[in-house]
């Protein structure tokens, strides 16, 4: 076994350095808060006396004596130090190796031939300081406090204030008089007393006059509660806490009822279909005509309009996918594509129509009505535009039916609809349940019976139908759909 | 110390040898191949180390040139399969045939497949199915194959260097990932430099016989592997490794932001194990009897690129993995506090 005694000197070499620099370091460190406390008695220099300016220098000196010496008693375990020896000599962590593995029984012979290596190496060496100098922060601020000092120390003392506190103590005259006056009952009652205050506050005294909240009629804020209310009879209604008290209030009820409550997070929170969206976008965004979809990336996107579909039910963008992943097994990503454009197209529809009616509608009352409307959908009947909102006989045909929608001023049910801003147009006379767009000819006597939103799913439809269809060159593509994506962001 | 010398002396010879013979196997290769220096050192390392290595890369770079180069070299059974999608497993391991002996009774006898080779060159080694590649897995994790029931061991050193074309991938079956771990190294071959390419024309387009010498045996080579695992290793740079495979774990609590965001999963321990054997190898055949940080850093790439699958956010941001390696790698030293000033600890 070689010898590691050189490799031993090596490493308590740095070990010298080390606790050099750890002296400076602290010992700037204590100098610094040294300089900061003799500040103390030199400002006190009238109070203590010429003794002041040896305790601020006792104090410089004792600051950085501490630090030193708290430097130079702090521990460097072995290993960190062969370490920096490897480093700070280049020697690619041989010392520490052999240092570790000469310990070793288990240690194999090529160990021998690493220890006698190093040991070489280590007597090759020409020694320096491998330990950089290090300043802590507060060296350079030492300055101030020792310029402070200085300052101190030359200037004359500084007056202390001698003004006392005022006496708060009872004087001796106050003291006589107070006898007197306990001497005197009768004389007590003359001296005026402060009302005698209620202890009990009266309920009545406290009751404030309740504002309606500015949701009860006008446009609500995502989580205001009282949009709930907004469209019933007691949206316009302050709340009475003392009925409350006495027979609780309506509202409460009313939220115990959750299946009639309508499902207010349904067009904020983020949509699985919406992350397809998303993700569709950013698979196709930014890529120049000439580069193509990866087969990967396009899969899993189909794959996850799968899972949608699968989760989902009552859709009807599965074939789509469905064609769209046979397209992609035979190596025909241009039809792939055209299968993931025609399934999120469907997607979208389903989504619009989602978003389609003139107010919030609830929740679960959506979920009740979709199963026979779903199976009206798969006989084939009714299109996208046609279907839903307003079927015969009921909805807005006036005096046909009982409308299901929410009572109330339209226009305002309307600014609470994100989706039906930003229809420009001439307004027809008269009494308006709806937003309507045809504004002449037999439109303007009849409220119409297409939603714009709806239109504009079937326009969107024909339009993507149109663009798979016949040749039309990609710039034009783009241009088209970039339209029908900014009549989507009004 | 004189006495200390003495015992370290065969060591030291055994390593000068070790070096002299991993320079003149490197020479030999360079005879044929230009360039792609830092592909040749690593194949050798993954020789050495006792692992199988997959070479990646466009075709016409020298891929199945440098691996026959590299068999011609060694004085080792050499063979070569092409991967077509209609291989079978039995052309690769072999199948038993119905044989007539002398005595006239038919039996059952095993034939032996281009898998019973010292040095294994599977070109193209993703056009074949799962299946004929999966009948490489034995092999290459266990030194043997099994056939009905019998396990025929391989001859050692068994070597398997399989080579893939990253962009012509229709038609292809991408290697599942057990299959990945199992090499040690992915080694990307890139397009020679200009001074590179006219070489190689010099080298190619005129009259002239190359010849490259066998330098090393069989015996040899296994020498040199156990030669690598005496070769110590310090705890910290050990710990470091380990840190670095964990670091590519996006569900360990200390993971990197890096790891979190792109990684789906990270490197097997297999990954570790490379990373240390090939830290080894490189360390020997620098002279040096002791494996450093630097070596680690150096192994990382081909050690465990192959080993980090990402997520969709990867992909679709176009991550590239061997600059995410080095990225987590300086993160876990900040981690560990290797770049710390230690003395203020």
């Amino acid at each position: 076994m070689p010898d590691p005694i050189v490799l031993e000197r090596l490493v308590s070499e740095v070990g010298k350095q080390v606790r050099l620099r750890r002296a400076e370091f602290y010992g700037l460190r204590g100098l610094f808060a040294g300089a900061v406390l003799a500040l103390v008695p030199l400002v006190l220099r009238e109070l203590l006396g010429p003794p002041g300016l040896v305790l601020a220098g006792a104090l410089l000196c004792a600051g950085f004596l501490v630090g030193a010496i708290y430097g130079l008693a702090l521990k460097v375990p072995a290993g960190d130090l062969a370490r920096l020896a490897d480093r700070g000599y280049q020697l690619q962590d041989r010392v520490a190796t052999s240092l570790e593995w000469g310990a070793r029984p288990d240690r194999t012979p090529v160990v021998d031939a690493l220890v006698a290596d190093t040991a070489a190496r280590v007597d090759a060496l020409a020694r320096r300081r491998i330990i950089p100098r290090l300043l802590p922060r507060e060296a350079k601020l030492i300055p101030l406090p020792l310029v402070a000092g200085l300052l101190l120390s030359i200037a004359p003392p500084i007056p202390l204030p001698q003004g006392g506190l005022p006496s708060f103590s009872v004087s001796k005259e106050d003291e006589e008089d107070k006898p007197k006056e306990r001497a005197g009952d009768m004389q007590s009652t003359d001296r005026p007393t402060a009302a005698k205050r209620d202890p009990i506050q009266r309920a009545d005294l406290q009751e404030r006059n309740m504002v309606p909240r500015s949701g009860a009629g006008g446009q609500s804020q995502p989580g205001d509660l009282s949009a709930v209310f907004k469209d019933t009879s007691l949206g316009s209604k302050a709340p009475d806490f003392n009925s409350f008290l006495k027979k609780g209030d309506e509202r409460i009820r009313m939220l115990e009822q959750v299946d009639r409550l309508p499902d207010l997070q349904q067009d904020y929170t983020q949509r699985q279909t919406k992350v397809v969206f998303q993700r569709a976008k950013a698979l196709r965004g930014g890529l120049d005509p000439n580069k193509k979809v990866s087969p990967e990336k396009l899969r899993e996107l189909l794959n996850e309009m799968e899972r949608l579909g699968r989760k989902g039910g009552g859709n009807n963008w599965s074939g789509d996918v469905s064609e769209g992943m046979e397209a992609l097994e035979g190596g025909q990503t241009d039809k792939a594509m055209d299968a993931m454009e025609r399934a999120l197209s469907k997607m979208r529809q389903l989504e619009d129509r989602g978003r389609d009616g003139k107010s919030l509608k609830g929740g679960r009352e959506g979920d009740r009505r979709g199963g026979p409307r779903g199976g009206r959908e798969r006989a084939g009947q009714g299109g996208p535009g046609e279907e839903g909102d307003f079927p015969e006989g009921e909805g807005l045909m006036p005096g046909k039916g009982k409308s299901p929608n929410p009572k109330g001023d339209p226009s305002q049910r309307l600014r609470g609809n994100p989706y039906d801003v930003g229809v420009e147009g001439e307004s027809r006379q008269g009494k308006k349940d709806g937003l309507d767009t045809n504004m002449v000819g037999r439109g303007a006597n009849m409220p119409s019976r297409l939603q714009y939103l709806g239109v504009l799913g079937q326009y969107r439809k024909m339009m993507e139908e149109s663009i798979a269809r016949e040749q039309v060159p990609r710039d034009f593509q783009t241009q088209v759909k970039e339209y029908f994506q900014s009549l989507d962001e009004k | 110390m004189g006495e200390s010398s003495e015992s370290a002396q065969p060591q030291l010879q055994r390593v000068q040898e070790f070096i002299a013979a991993f320079q003149s196997l490197r020479s030999e290769v360079r005879k044929v191949i230009v360039g792609h220096d830092e592909v040749i050192t690593h194949v050798l390392i993954g020789l050495f180390a006792g692992g199988h290595v997959l070479l990646e890369g466009v075709p016409g770079l020298g891929k199945t040139l440098l691996i026959k180069t590299l068999a011609e070299s060694l004085d080792l059974t050499f063979s070569r399969i092409q991967f077509t999608p209609d291989l079978m497993p039995g052309d690769i391991i072999g199948t038993n045939m119905i044989v007539e002996d002398a005595a006239g009774r038919k039996q059952f006898q095993f034939q032996r497949g281009p898998v019973f080779g010292n040095i294994l060159l599977a070109d193209e080694v993703n056009r074949a199915t799962p299946k004929t590649q999966s009948a490489l897995l034995e092999g290459m994790q266990e030194g043997s194959v099994t056939v009905s029931g019998h396990a025929n061991p391989l001859p050692s050193p068994f070597f398997v260097l399989a080579t893939q074309n990253p962009i012509e991938m229709e038609g292809t079956y991408p290697l599942p990932e057990a299959q990945l771990d199992r090499f040690i190294f992915k080694l990307r071959v890139q397009y020679p430099a200009l001074e590179e390419l006219v070489e190689i024309i010099d080298r190619t387009t005129h009259v002239r016989e190359i010849e490259v010498h066998r330098v090393m045996t069989g015996p040899q080579v296994m020498g040199y592997r156990e030669l690598v695992r005496e070769i110590p290793i310090a705890s910290h740079v050990r710990d470091l490794a380990a840190l670095i495979v964990l670091a590519t774990h996006p569900q360990w609590e200390r993971a990197p932001e890096m790891a979190r965001r792109f990684v789906r999963y990270g490197a097997s321990p297999r990954g570790a194990q490379a990373l240390v054997l090939g830290a080894k190898v490189l360390a020997l055949s620098e002279g040096r009897f002791n494996v450093s940080v630097d070596d680690l850093r150096a192994i990382a790439l081909p050690a465990l690129r192959h080993r980090l699958i990402l997520n969709f956010e990867g992909e679709a941001e176009g991550v590239d993995v061997d600059r995410l390696i080095t990225q987590l790698i300086d993160e876990v030293q900040t981690m560990s506090g290797a770049q710390k000033e230690v003395f203020l600890r």
